[in-house]
């Protein structure tokens, strides 16, 4: 017996009880688009999150500072080294940031220096932060990516990088986006050319001596005031919903050298101030450090903390997160194995519903000469039909479901965290891989029927009216 | 060499803690090409005697030897071939798939036994052809008499050109004119096929007329064995 023959014999017999096979193959379909959607979604946000986190090098990233925050008791770090010397803080200069550079495992390091500010640009404004960067950060995430302008091309260069979610949370959309992450009104829609390349206008806090009332000083306002600078965009970072460890939305990346064109008041210890410490001592608050690869992170922090810095890192997190997406997929996968189950349940009874119905025609076909192989064959291929017209509308039916839910949840979540994501990851392969499943779920679900039908006596089946 | 020997065939069951013999100690050959007839009242084990010669039942003592091989000590595998290409099986109720037109039912053995398809179709044609029945082809059982589903029973049981055909009561449910009609076409492929014919009847004139032999048989006992020589 051919396997062609065996496949019409087992489509005959399927066509016989259309609305059964139709049922059955929907019940397939239902468990297969759960699972299918399920791990989608698992898939989805995990990857969704460990992409942005390596798109933005958050893995190998870590920052030491050389203060410990107790976040209990501010104050305390202070009290306590005054009181107990015994374990000087270490200075974070030039001198000991080249030592940290030189290490093998270390990509690049570099100081983090920032100064408060406000930015305007086509007459919106919004409170930002400059930070800058060593020009050797172009070879990194998100600065080696930049798809609109360009990075940097001196670290004295006067010239400014911005991020999209910035001009999105100065409700400015360039290049025709639509608002898919509901600005609201107001919004303004910019080509690129008149923001690439363009003047962003830098308001800084500066000390102004005039303002200095030395008769009453309790009576007179802050000696501040108002410093404008302006800098030319480079770059747009197109840099997600997530930041990249140092940098995040609302930042103005400028180069090394070029912040110093903008003057700021600088108040970055006050606790220096009062220790009385010199700048050279402490000439920076903290450091970022990347690693060449995330498995020298725990070699770096350790060398860091026994430096006595203290290190955070988000990298350092990894075997959490990726324990709470192994959750996550086990919880999704057991509710699409429940839906699955339930389907399976549904083919084992159409099969056994037709071994009740079809008793006398396996009788005859055994009197004709059909090996129990054969007739176990003609129930496997009918269970595999099932499987594969339910794997397929499962599969359909699954991606139209995720693809509805994620616009959905994008119009909902979308709006706070300013761009569109990826709930679903619908590959091909999971695709292809939930049909094949399908297909020998249901001829595993078929064994027992099959085995059934095979074992009947032809002379009790036929005796049968 | 007889092309059917029947030794010691013995089968019993259990009613109860009673043993019953369906058959007792039944003997007799069955030459290649001969037309025989087994007789007997109902319950007599006719059937029975049918059901172990056709393979379908194993369960018994003593041995049905076909071509030198005993089929009750055959595996399942081997049981299929022997149904498959040495008997052909024709039943009281005709056992057509309902389901299935007149030309599928023919075509159905021809599938189990991996004839080329592309001649399924005029075998199977061919074979209705010879029944009468070319023009009901496409008919379902349902759409046919008793006497058409019954030849059409009997092209099926040709397909695979067996050697040996067992009717078992093949004029049971048919009037008397086409009770003829099938005698007489069993009667043709024995004479002009030379196809070995063992059909269980209880119409002993009717076996006695056309058998070479007849076997007569009474709770499960052979009383009487009967032959024709120019039947």
């Amino acid at each position: 017996m051919k396997a062609s023959d065996i496949a019409i014999l087992a489509f005959y017999n399927l066509r016989r009880n259309t609305m059964r096979t139709i049922l059955t193959s929907l019940g397939v379909a239902v468990g297969i688009g759960s699972l299918a959607a399920m791990i989608s979604f698992a898939q989805g946000i995990s990857g969704n999150i460990s992409r942005s986190m390596e798109n933005n090098d958050i893995f190998t990233g870590l920052t030491a500072t050389s203060r410990s925050i107790d976040l209990d008791d501010p104050g305390a770090r202070r009290s306590s080294s005054i009181l107990s010397q015994e374990k000087a803080e270490v200075p974070l200069n030039d001198s000991v940031i080249d030592g940290i550079r030189e290490w093998k495992e270390v990509a690049i390091a570099f100081p983090i220096v920032s100064k408060p500010a406000t930015v305007q640009l086509a007459g919106r404004s919004l409170r930002a932060s400059l930070k800058a960067v060593p020009i050797e950060m172009g070879e990194f995430p998100p600065f080696s990516n930049i798809t609109r302008g360009r990075f940097f091309e001196s670290a004295d260069e006067p010239r400014v990088i911005i991020s999209r979610q910035m001009l999105q949370q100065m409700k400015i959309l360039i290049d025709g986006e639509s608002d898919n992450v509901g600005l609201g009104g107001d919004v303004l829609s910019l080509p690129l050319d008149s923001v690439l390349d363009k003047e962003l206008k830098i308001v800084t806090r500066v000390f102004d001596p005039d303002k200095l009332n030395f008769i009453n000083p309790r009576k007179g306002e802050l000696p501040l005031s108002n410093e404008v600078t302006s800098l030319r965009i480079a770059g747009i970072i197109d840099n997600g919903a997530f930041s990249s460890g140092v940098f995040n939305g609302t930042d103005v990346v400028i180069p090394s050298l070029a912040i110093d064109y903008v003057p700021c008041i600088d108040l970055r210890s006050i606790y220096d101030i009062m220790d009385g410490k010199s700048d050279s001592q402490h000439k920076y608050g903290s450091v970022h450090i990347r690693v060449k690869e995330h498995r020298n992170l725990k070699t770096v922090k350790f060398k860091l903390e026994e430096m006595g810095l203290q290190v955070f890192s988000v990298g350092d997190k990894l075997e959490d997160i990726e324990n709470i997406f192994l959750m996550l997929d086990s919880i999704f996968a057991a509710v699409g194995v429940i839906a699955l189950l339930v389907s399976i349940l549904g083919i084992v009874n159409t099969l056994i519903m037709a071994i009740y119905e079809r008793r006398k025609e396996i009788g005859i076909m055994k009197s004709l000469g059909g090996t129990q192989f054969q007739i176990k064959m003609i129930f496997y291929v009918e269970a595999a039909f099932i499987g594969l017209v339910g794997g397929i509308c499962g599969v359909a039916g699954g991606k139209l479901a995720s693809q509805a839910a994620s616009s959905f949840a994008n119009s909902q979540i979308g709006k706070i965290i300013g761009c569109d994501l990826e709930f679903f990851d619908f590959s091909w392969t999971l695709a292809v891989v939930a049909i094949l499943f399908s297909v020998i779920i249901s001829v595993a679900a078929s064994f027992y029927p099959a085995n059934r039908a095979a074992s009947i006596d032809p002379l009790d089946a036929l005796r049968r009216e | 060499m007889a092309l059917l020997k029947v030794s010691n065939l013995c089968k019993t069951y259990y009613k109860g803690e009673n043993k019953i013999y369906a058959l007792r100690n039944i003997n007799f050959d069955v030459e290649e090409g001969e037309f025989v007839s087994i007789v007997g009242k109902s319950g007599s084990g006719k059937s029975t005697l049918l059901n172990l010669l056709g393979g379908m039942d194993t369960s018994a003592e003593g041995s049905v030897c076909v071509g030198g091989i005993n089929i009750l000590t055959m595996s399942e595998k081997q049981l299929s071939q022997y149904r498959k290409f040495t008997v052909g099986m024709i039943f009281q109720s005709f056992n057509l798939i309902p389901t299935r037109t007149a030309i599928d039912n023919v075509k159905l053995p021809l599938i189990f036994s991996n004839y080329p398809r592309r001649l399924r179709e005029t075998r199977a044609c061919e074979l209705l052809y010879n029944m009468g029945l070319y023009n009901r082809a496409l008919h379902y059982p349902s759409e046919l008499s008793g006497g058409e589903a019954q030849r059409v029973a009997i092209a099926r049981a040709l397909a695979n050109k067996p050697k040996i055909i067992l009717a078992d009561e093949p004029t049971g449910n048919l009037d008397t004119a086409t009770s003829a009609e099938i005698i007489s076409l069993l009667q043709m492929f024995n004479k002009k096929h030379h196809i070995t014919i063992i059909m269980v009847t209880h119409d002993k004139e009717t076996a006695g007329r056309v058998s070479h032999k007849t076997v007569l048989l009474s709770d499960g006992e052979i009383i009487k064995i009967t032959t024709n020589p120019n039947p």
